[in-house]
């Protein structure tokens, strides 16, 4: 096997919010930085999370420490990722069950840790939310606001890219690289594994940073430290649309089910907290979602008889050093660990714990210490440093729908549920190396409203097959990779900037039928990718839908899931494609079993 | 007052009354919707795999095998080859004749959407034309702008299990100056006499001697025969269809021709009434009861047969607490009453989803049973996508258990009318 070297100042493993965050403040900060991500960006928890951008509200009392670095950085991101935000509010509501003097201790810790909160009264709670539970008897209201961690992490990544850094996805380290013995051990750079190519690559670094959240203990592993992550799973469980518009949290101490976020086009309520094993292949019980449903019934009553449209789980990278307990309990502050006070091991930090909604700021006291390590003094930009984008504002499915009807795109419409055309699917990968279409699904919401994907999964295969381009063409170029200077991420999210910009759908008139196929449309997908075999694009995705949809299939998702059946098997016979040995990093997910 | 009602209008509904109406009783059809034609390649399926995802080369010999709560297993020994017979002269006789493979008995091999190979028994004579038992080289022809149907999938697909298979693309603006067009839309533009032409010629210049012609199949509605005809005349070539994304052309065609051709026949076809309620007394149903926008309204008839297929077909809800329960009538079910057990890991299991194999349990007169055994009522009966026993959409049976169950019931009724 063929095995390359390369070189960098920094080295950052994960490709979540974290791990962006980081590659971002150290580019801006002059270092040579490259990204590994084992998989796609967001394949970790930060793409499974619940999409609030805290307040700080829900640990006043219980984490106040936390609470504090959660405001400060709510009102910091709101600047520097404003595209990436919506500005919903939030209310802290007290049910019939929440009884005892939470609310009063709620205010009074509010007040200590700067978390702004007013109360209001619950009439007007209820006409700015009608569904909200009546027999709620009291009501605060919070900046507690939606964030897409998707865009956010894709808008980091590429301000990483234009300050300079290299953004390695499908790249998985496989071990470190360390120099000298016990009391004097160095790393010097990680093993890194192409998992399209199978290809392996010797990344020397001046620095390594593990910033691989709930596997941060493996990584960390890798070099002969211990790291004990206390890997707390949590369900989340989305409604078909949004049935409220503001956050909504129990007022009490945290605990199941007394979250609902509106993201999007849906409802999230979560979440759970279990101590798991292993952050990778998580389960979701019937009675988990039953339970989130019931508890989600107090705040909005009815939501249980919603349609559900999925149900998924993450998995906090907690950590505490020496805690043991439930991990419930164990801090949402954020942990930096250098490896050399602590373990007497040089070259080695791991950065985790805290939130997506601190990533900036874990971010920042991460590059902080390496310029420590390094030798050198240099301010951290990032927090007044807006990335690519937010002159958008906030996006919404409302803008979509919008350009859509100005623009009469109807008819190019790929997914109906979330408004994505045919130029979408293209633009989105032509410019990010797209590997499944779990990416895509990531990088533009195909296949994320109620029919999970059961009329854009055919088309989403059929158009990535038709503007692939021969392996041995030498020409190859992914364009991500040629123009990341000049391409606005955020454009992804939009029907007409990507038709009007780039006019890659040529007519050909009637007079000019050629007697070979027509040159469809422009080329440029890498084809040592899986992408390039739309069998195993279209297999590997029904899988992972599949995985998605399975804790709640029941009533009218149940019945959608039979027409997937009819179309997929029945219609397409897509269970028996050639190429059924194929693989793809996703494969694994099911062939393990 | 009618000797029967049909509840439903899918394939087992229709069927059914057409059966019923020939053999001299009257008979009523009240449905929700459409049925699941119209999502459907508009082909017969009878059997295509077999336990563990085999192939099946002769379905009738082949549904023999089949597990004993199969419905094929109720059906008498002819019950499927003449239900299926039957179909076929109905489909001559209504102008959309369908065809099974040159081998009698044999399973037709069709390209599917995605280019693989699907099995039918019987095709309407343009798809038909597609089988791959043949080995006729195939040039795949797609319309620009179409999202619904990818050539060069198909031909690349077919490529890859051996046949000779080629793509090309057709301009849009052929049929339309827009730069997007919907199956249906498209399917009216191509019946147009003043399109027919360009399409035709488009054809001439990109088909090689020796190559059939697979179109997405929007070849037309009402004039599709004529259509086809015309195109096979001018290119020279077999021209044939495949389906798309649904809506189904194909699909939308066949439910047209069998409604119209019930309406001919002085069935009442009454679409839009969901059965909310029905009333008994003792083992007989007296009425059902259908919603209105004014006042529920009742439809009395001697029998009644529940053709309203199962979970796709809306005969059959579920909850988030695990419970499943037949709409109309409140049957009994087989299908597990915990979540838990509906369902396995792997989308692709060879083995299907249990909870799908569920359904309404029946005797050997198509009578829904009580788990003791017994009929529930001893003027209903069931046929279609509701039935206990099997996964059809797994095994490709959907279109035969539909027919073949459909006719059963209407030849039980005609040889022994309870009235
Ligand atoms: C259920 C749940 C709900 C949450 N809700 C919220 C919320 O509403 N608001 C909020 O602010 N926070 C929330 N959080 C917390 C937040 O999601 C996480 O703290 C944050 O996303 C962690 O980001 P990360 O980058 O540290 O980790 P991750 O996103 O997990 O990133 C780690 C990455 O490392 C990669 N990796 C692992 N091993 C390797 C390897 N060997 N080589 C290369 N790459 C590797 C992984 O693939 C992964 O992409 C929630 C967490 C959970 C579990």
């Amino acid at each position: 096997m063929h095995t390359s070297s390369i070189s960098t100042e920094i080295l950052v493993i994960g490709g979540g919010a974290t791990g962006t965050g980081v590659a971002w403040d150290a580019a801006l900060r002059g270092f040579r930085t490259i990204l590994v991500e084992k998989r796609d960006l967001t394949h970790g928890t930060t793409g499974r999370y619940h999409g609030l951008l805290h307040s700080g509200g829900r640990y006043v009392v219980k984490d106040p420490h936390s609470a504090v670095e959660c405001i400060a950085e709510n009102r910091i991101l709101r600047r520097t990722h404003t595209h990436c935000i919506e500005d919903t509010g939030g209310f802290f509501v007290v049910t019939p069950e929440d009884e005892g003097d939470y609310p009063d201790r709620f205010v009074a810790a509010c007040r200590e840790t700067g978390v702004p909160c007013q109360e209001i009264s619950v009439a007007e709670a209820l006409r700015r939310e009608p569904m909200l539970n009546p027999r709620i008897s009291r009501v605060f209201e919070v900046p507690d606001g939606a964030a897409d961690s998707f865009l956010a992490t894709h808008a980091t990544a590429q301000a990483a890219r234009q300050a300079g850094a290299r953004i390695l996805i499908y790249h998985e380290v496989v071990g470190l690289l360390t120099e000298g013995g016990d009391g004097d051990k160095r790393v010097t750079g990680a093993v890194v594994r192409d998992t399209v190519s199978g290809e392996s690559i010797h990344i020397h670094a001046d620095l390594v940073i593990n910033a691989s959240g709930a596997w941060a203990g493996q990584l960390a592993g890798m070099a002969g430290v211990g790291v004990k992550i206390i890997p707390g799973k949590g369900v989340m469980v989305a409604t078909n649309h949004r049935l409220v518009n503001s956050v909504i949290n129990r007022c009490k101490m945290p605990s199941d089910g007394d979250i609902l976020v509106p993201v999007h086009t849906v409802s999230i309520i979560g979440t759970t907290d279990e101590e798991v094993t292993d952050p990778e292949n998580l389960v979701i019980t019937a009675e988990e979602v039953q339970y989130m449903l019931a508890e989600g019934d107090k705040l909005v009553p009815g939501l249980s008889a919603a349609r559900i449209v999925r149900a998924w789980a993450g998995v906090r990278p907690l950590y505490q050093e020496g805690f043991s307990g439930d991990s419930r309990d164990a801090t949402r502050s954020l942990t930096l660990l250098d490896h050399k006070a602590r373990d007497g091991v040089q070259g080695f930090l791991t950065i985790t714990g805290g939130k997506w909604t601190t990533f900036r700021m874990m971010a920042e006291k991460t590059v902080d210490r390496a310029c420590e390590h390094l030798g050198v003094e240099r301010t951290c930009t990032t927090a007044t440093t807006p990335v690519p984008g937010i002159e958008q504002g906030h996006y919404w499915l409302g803008h979509r729908l919008h350009e859509v009807e100005e623009e009469q795109l109807q008819g190019g419409l790929v997914c109906e549920c979330e408004l994505v055309t045919r130029q979408m699917v293209e633009s989105a990968a032509r410019r990010n190396p797209t590997v499944t279409l779990d990416d895509l699904r990531r990088d533009v919401r195909l296949g994320m409203g109620p029919c999970q994907g059961g009329f854009c999964t055919y088309r989403a295969v059929g158009i990535l097959h038709e503007i692939g381009r021969e392996r041995h063409d030498p020409d190859f170029v992914l364009e991500g990779e040629s123009d990341a200077e000049d391409w606005e991420v955020a454009y992804l999210q939009s029907p007409a900037e990507s038709s009007r910009g780039h006019s890659i759908t040529e007519h050909a008139t009637p007079d000019a039928i050629p007697d070979t196929p027509l040159p469809t449309r422009s080329p440029a997908i890498d084809q040592r990718s899986p992408v390039s075999n739309p069998n195993l694009l279209l297999r590997d995705f029904l899988q992972e839908r599949w995985k998605g949809v399975l804790p709640v299939l029941w009533g009218r998702q149940l019945k959608q899931e039979r027409l997937d059946e009819l179309i997929y098997l029945s219609l397409m016979n897509a269970d028996h494609l050639p190429d059924d040995e194929a693989q793809s990093p996703l494969t694994g997910f099911y062939r393990a079993s | 007052m009618n000797d029967l009602i049909v509840i439903g209008s899918g394939l087992a509904g229709l069927t059914a009354a057409y059966s019923a109406v020939k053999a001299g009783l009257s008979v009523k059809i009240i449905a929700k919707g459409m049925g699941i034609t119209h999502w459907h390649a508009g082909t017969i399926d009878v059997l295509g795999y077999a336990a563990k995802g085999k192939g099946v080369a002769r379905p009738l010999e082949a549904s023999g095998d089949l597990p004993d709560e199969h419905p094929y297993q109720l059906l008498d020994e002819k019950g499927l080859a003449t239900a299926l017979t039957e179909f076929a002269a109905l489909t001559a006789e209504m102008g959309l004749p369908y065809t099974g493979a040159q081998t009698a008995g044999d399973n037709l091999w069709l390209p599917s959407p995605v280019g693989a190979a699907r099995p039918a028994f019987l095709a309407p004579a343009g798809q038909a034309g597609g089988d791959l038992s043949t080995g006729q080289p195939l040039l795949i022809v797609g319309i620009e702008g179409m999202r619904d149907f990818y050539p060069k999938l198909i031909a690349e697909n077919l490529a890859k299990q051996g046949h000779s298979a080629r793509h090309a693309f057709l301009p849009l603006s052929l049929f339309t100056q827009r730069h997007d067009i919907t199956t249906l839309q498209l399917a009216k533009l191509v019946e147009e006499p003043a399109r027919l032409s360009p399409l035709a010629d488009a054809l001439i210049r990109i088909v090689q001697p020796g190559e059939r012609i697979g179109l997405p199949a929007v070849l037309g509605f009402e004039n599709h025969p004529a259509v086809l005809a015309r195109l096979t005349e001018a290119t020279h070539a077999p021209v044939f269809e495949i389906p798309t994304l649904p809506p189904s052309v194909p699909g939308i065609r066949l439910h047209t021709r069998l409604r119209r051709r019930l309406e001919a026949m002085g069935v009442r076809v009454e679409i839009g009434m969901e059965a909310i309620s029905f009333g008994a007394e003792g083992e007989r149903i007296l009425w059902v009861e259908t919603e209105t926008s004014s006042r529920p309204l009742r439809h009395r008839a001697a029998n009644f047969l529940l053709a309203t297929g199962g979970i796709l077909g809306g005969g059959i809800h579920s909850d988030h607490t695990g419970r499943a329960w037949e709409v109309v009538f409140d049957l009994p079910l087989t299908i597990p009453q915990e979540r838990s057990g509906w369902f396995r890991p792997h989308f692709l299991d060879g083995g299907g989803q249990p909870v799908f194999r569920g359904g309404v349990p029946v005797n050997a007169n198509f009578q829904p049973i009580r788990p003791e055994g017994g009929p529930v009522y001893a003027n209903l009966w069931a046929a279609g996508g509701g039935l206990s026993g099997a996964d059809s959409i797994r095994e490709r049976s959907v279109e035969g258990i539909a027919l073949s169950t459909g006719g059963a019931v209407a030849s039980l009724l005609a040889s022994n009318p309870v009235k």
